[in-house]
């Protein structure tokens, strides 16, 4: 396989931006978790990518404990949603500006 | 007795004021005022035991040292010399009659403890001046006495006006203080000291400019306390006291203190003749003018406030004359006669029950004990100076001493101090008239004079009959007695020719027999006084509140409205407020970023972001990579 | 071949990205980004890394997307997320920051010596990472499992019915 190592990167980059972008535009809180679900799995690209280059093994090991925290991140964030759901009824991210100065 | 022992002439009064003012309200009444009555008359017997040491050059006592840091050596000294013997005998004297008068005065009033600490207090503070042989403890007693004076004016303190008159006096003996407090730096620096009788000995050593402006700071300093031009305004106001405190320090001792300093630091103020013609200037014109005022004045103890404005005039002309025994002399008889008349005043508004007004007075010679016209037309003719009293004495002796002085401007000064006396004649006559002559015209119950109030009245009285014996002129076969005792503390002594001497007598005795006559034509039998504009100007002293009011407090009043409205309120204020107002708005403007959203904070976080790779860009390009 | 097949997966997986942070309607969205997880997926494996594909579709396709699908059916989300929808003051500066971000990022990326070198073959066999996860990694192993203990406990507590006072 032949691809540049800087090409993977700017794949995961483009990844993260579109995750970032979905975290920034949209203001229902499912989809900023799903914004930031995106950015992770750009990390995760890079990882295997460094993995791959370097020829290491530790590159894919944290891939394997970047998806457990994640499903444990999830786990708490869902819950959250759930939790927020009720109270409010409403996931607008905008309307929960209780910290407003 | 040992001269160690003198510390206890001003310490008697001093303790006694402490107890009474501590405790006064918890001593049964009698014991107070036996404890007051005490404490000065133990310090006059004090006075009496201790003579012996004023003679020859006097002692001096340090009792203990007050400061010392560097060239400031400061001890708490007492002077106890020829100047200041005849004077704590005077005062204590005067004082204990006083204080006897002040039991009987005072027995209805219920706050005795105050009244009597600071009478006691006010004696102390006066021997402190008469004994200091340091500049900064005369100020102490100086500044005492205008406290106790304060106190005093004010005592009957829910009244208004009397509370505004002890302000008064003591914010105008303020101004007088400030002018000697900064003499007294100026001695300090001039000399290096603030003991008296080392001043006086570096006196000539000081520069003649300096002594000029020195001399004038005093004359201010002693104008405050003495009520003179122009700071005179207070002690007509001072009335409102108790009248024993109308008799003790407004008649006979602190009004006269202006004069003791003058002639304790005779020495350095005779160098300059500038300031020796000021000091007789301010006496002959406040002579003038608070004899004019008087002839006007309708409240007893007013008439009697401006004469004795008028008599301090006369000491002042003394000491501007070069003669302190004459300052001293008339200083001494003045207390006499002027304390009777101010405790027979006393005794006259009891009887015309709390009368003030002559006009409303009258016929009091049958209304009271027949006594009380006597000792208070013996003090009347003293202060008109009938002859053979010793008011006459004392007067003519200073008149003699300006009509001899050498500069020839000092006859200006001599004419005004003749026609100072006959118009002194004239109101002391009125006052006699009006007060004990025809029919009784008040309405009010008299009180009952208690015996405490009468008989302190003769010997004051037959003091100031006969003081003319403390000095009485050679002329008519006297030895000058006070004059020998002053030696050479004593100023210039007055020579002049016999045929001059009988002249001025009988100058002077034409003088009072004018105003006699004067005043029995006018007021022998009463008529209703005349209200015009001269009559009106002359009651208000001359308009000297009006001016003073004019000329400093509306000035001093618009340039404190200026500072607070003008430059607090709206510069300082105002920028302040500004500042804060801005802040505030700015501030609004910052809290409009803590949304509370998440999605805000997300935003900025990303921007940072962009902010931060944008710098790693330009540091590459920069840097050309690694 | 392997190579154009990682550029071909690589604009599958971003045009699912794009698609799904586009969707108004949540299942949609979610569905597009399984998509592109899967294509990710595929990456992996091309990268050399079979275990770490194996678990992203299991892991994270598998598991994580179908319980965002669940809690989205629960609530019943409305597609149209707000009444007056975005609009263009609204997310134009936030697209231009993004793309901002991306030229800054992948002219960082390429200018670094080491993005023209090519990765070469690699193969990891699942061996490997497990003797590594559990040899060397055991620790951080260990750590994550109490990570999610906790985080199964967190979302037992906020899942709780309200108490009084916590809701409207």
């Amino acid at each position: 396989m032949m691809i540049p190592f800087g090409h993977a990167l700017s794949f995961a980059a483009a990844l993260f931006v579109l995750g970032l972008t979905c975290v920034l535009l949209r203001r229902q809180v499912i989809m900023i978790l799903i914004g930031v679900e995106i950015m992770l799995n750009a990390a995760s690209l890079v990882f295997v990518s460094a993995s791959a280059y370097w020829q290491q093994v530790d590159g894919q090991v944290f891939v394997i404990l970047l998806m457990a925290i994640t499903a444990a991140e999830v786990a708490v964030a869902l819950a959250m949603v759930v939790y927020l759901w009720r109270r409010k009824r409403t996931l607008v991210a905008d309307e929960f500006n209780g910290m407003s100065g | 007795m040992s001269e160690s022992l003198l510390f206890l002439i001003p310490l008697l009064p001093l303790c006694c004021a402490v107890i009474n003012m501590l405790f006064g309200m918890r001593l049964p009444r009698l014991f107070a005022e036996i404890m007051a009555v005490t404490g000065v008359a133990g310090a006059f017997l004090l006075t009496i035991l201790f003579w012996g040491y004023a003679e020859g050059e006097g002692t001096r006592v340090v009792i203990f040292t007050w400061l010392n840091s560097g060239a400031v050596d400061v001890s708490f000294a007492m002077n106890f010399d020829r100047l200041a013997a005849p004077m704590t005998l005077m005062v204590t004297g005067v004082a204990t009659l006083i204080h006897l008068y002040a039991v009987g005065y005072m027995h209805e009033e219920n706050d005795y403890a105050r009244f009597f600490g600071l009478l006691n207090l006010f004696v102390f503070a006066m021997l402190a001046i008469i004994l200091a042989d340091n500049l900064l403890v005369l100020f102490l007693g100086w500044e005492g006495v205008g406290l106790c004076s304060y106190g005093l004016i004010g005592f009957w303190y829910r009244k208004l006006e009397n509370a505004k008159a002890g302000t008064k006096a003591f914010l105008v003996t303020r101004v007088g203080d400030v002018f000697l407090a900064i003499a007294l730096l100026w001695l300090f620096a001039a000399t290096g000291t603030l003991n008296i009788s080392e001043i006086n000995a570096q006196a000539a050593s000081i520069s003649p400019g300096v002594v000029i402006v020195l001399s004038l700071l005093l004359l201010l300093g002693a104008c405050g306390k003495s009520a003179q031009l122009p700071l005179m305004t207070w002690l007509a106001d001072a009335m409102a006291g108790p009248t024993p405190v109308s008799a003790l320090i407004h008649a006979a001792t602190m009004v006269t203190a202006g004069v003791y300093l003058l002639c304790r630091l005779f020495p350095l103020v005779s160098i300059s003749t500038v300031g020796m013609t000021a000091i007789t200037a301010i006496g002959a014109l406040t002579a003038l003018y608070a004899a004019t005022c008087a002839m006007a004045q309708r409240e007893i103890k007013r008439v009697l406030a401006y004469s004795t404005m008028s008599q301090v005039g006369y000491m002042f002309m003394a000491v501007g004359a070069g003669t302190v025994t004459g300052a001293m002399f008339h200083l001494l008889t003045h207390a006499f006669f002027k304390a009777v008349l101010f405790m027979a005043a006393g005794c006259v508004i009891h009887l015309a029950g709390d009368e003030n007004d002559i006009y409303k007075m009258g016929g009091m010679a049958r209304r009271g004990p027949v006594e009380l016209f006597w000792v208070f037309l013996a003090g009347a003719v003293c202060l008109a100076g009938l002859p053979l009293t010793g008011g006459f004495f004392s007067k003519d002796g200073i008149l003699l001493a300006l009509f001899t002085h050498p500069d020839p401007t000092y006859r200006v000064f001599w004419l005004i101090g003749v026609l100072t006396a006959l118009l002194t004649a004239f109101y002391t006559f009125r006052l006699v008239y009006l007060v004990f002559a025809g029919e009784w015209r008040g309405t009010g119950h008299p009180h009952a004079i208690p015996l405490q109030m009468r008989w302190p009245l003769w010997p004051l009285a037959l003091l100031g009959l006969i003081g003319g014996m403390l000095n009485l002129p050679a002329l008519v076969g006297g030895d000058e007695m006070l004059h020998h005792w002053y030696g050479d503390l004593a100023g210039r002594a007055v020579t002049a020719s016999h045929s001059t001497e009988w002249m001025l007598i009988g100058f002077a005795v034409a003088i009072v027999a004018l105003g006699w006559f004067a005043a029995h034509w006018r007021y022998r039998n009463y008529r209703p006084p005349v209200e015009n504009r001269v009559s009106r100007f002359l009651l208000n002293g001359w308009q000297s509140d009006a001016l003073v009011d004019c000329l400093l407090v509306r000035p001093f009043t618009a340039m404190a409205r200026f500072c607070s409205s003008g430059c607090d309120r709206s510069l300082f204020d105002g920028t302040l407020e500004g500042l804060a107002k801005m802040a505030t708005r700015y501030s609004a403007l910052l809290v409009q970023l803590a949304t509370g959203r998440a999605t805000t904070y997300l935003s900025a976080f990303a921007w940072g972001f962009l902010v931060l790779l944008g710098w790693f860009l330009l540091k590459l390009v920069n840097g050309g990579g690694h | 071949m392997t190579t154009v097949l990682f550029y071909i997966l690589g604009f599958i997986m971003l045009t699912a990205t794009l698609l799904c942070i586009t969707r108004r309607n949540p299942v949609h969205a979610v569905i597009y980004l399984v998509a592109g997880f899967f294509a990710l997926a595929l990456m992996f494996y091309l990268l050399g890394a079979p275990l770490a594909a194996a678990w992203q579709i299991i892991v994270y396709a598998g598991a994580i997307m179908v319980l965002f699908l669940f809690i989205i059916m629960m609530l019943g989300l409305a597609p149209q997320e707000t009444p007056e929808g975005p609009g263009w003051r609204r997310w134009g500066p936030l697209v231009l920051l993004s793309a901002s971000l991306m030229v800054c990022t992948v002219l960082l990326i390429m200018q670094d010596p080491a993005a023209g070198k090519e990765i070469g073959d690699f193969y990891l066999a699942p061996q490997a990472v497990g003797e590594s996860l559990f040899g060397r990694y055991v620790l951080a192993v260990e750590m994550v499992s109490f990570q999610l203990l906790f985080a199964t406990i967190g979302a037992y507590l906020l899942g709780r019915p309200l108490s009084k006072g916590e809701g409207q």
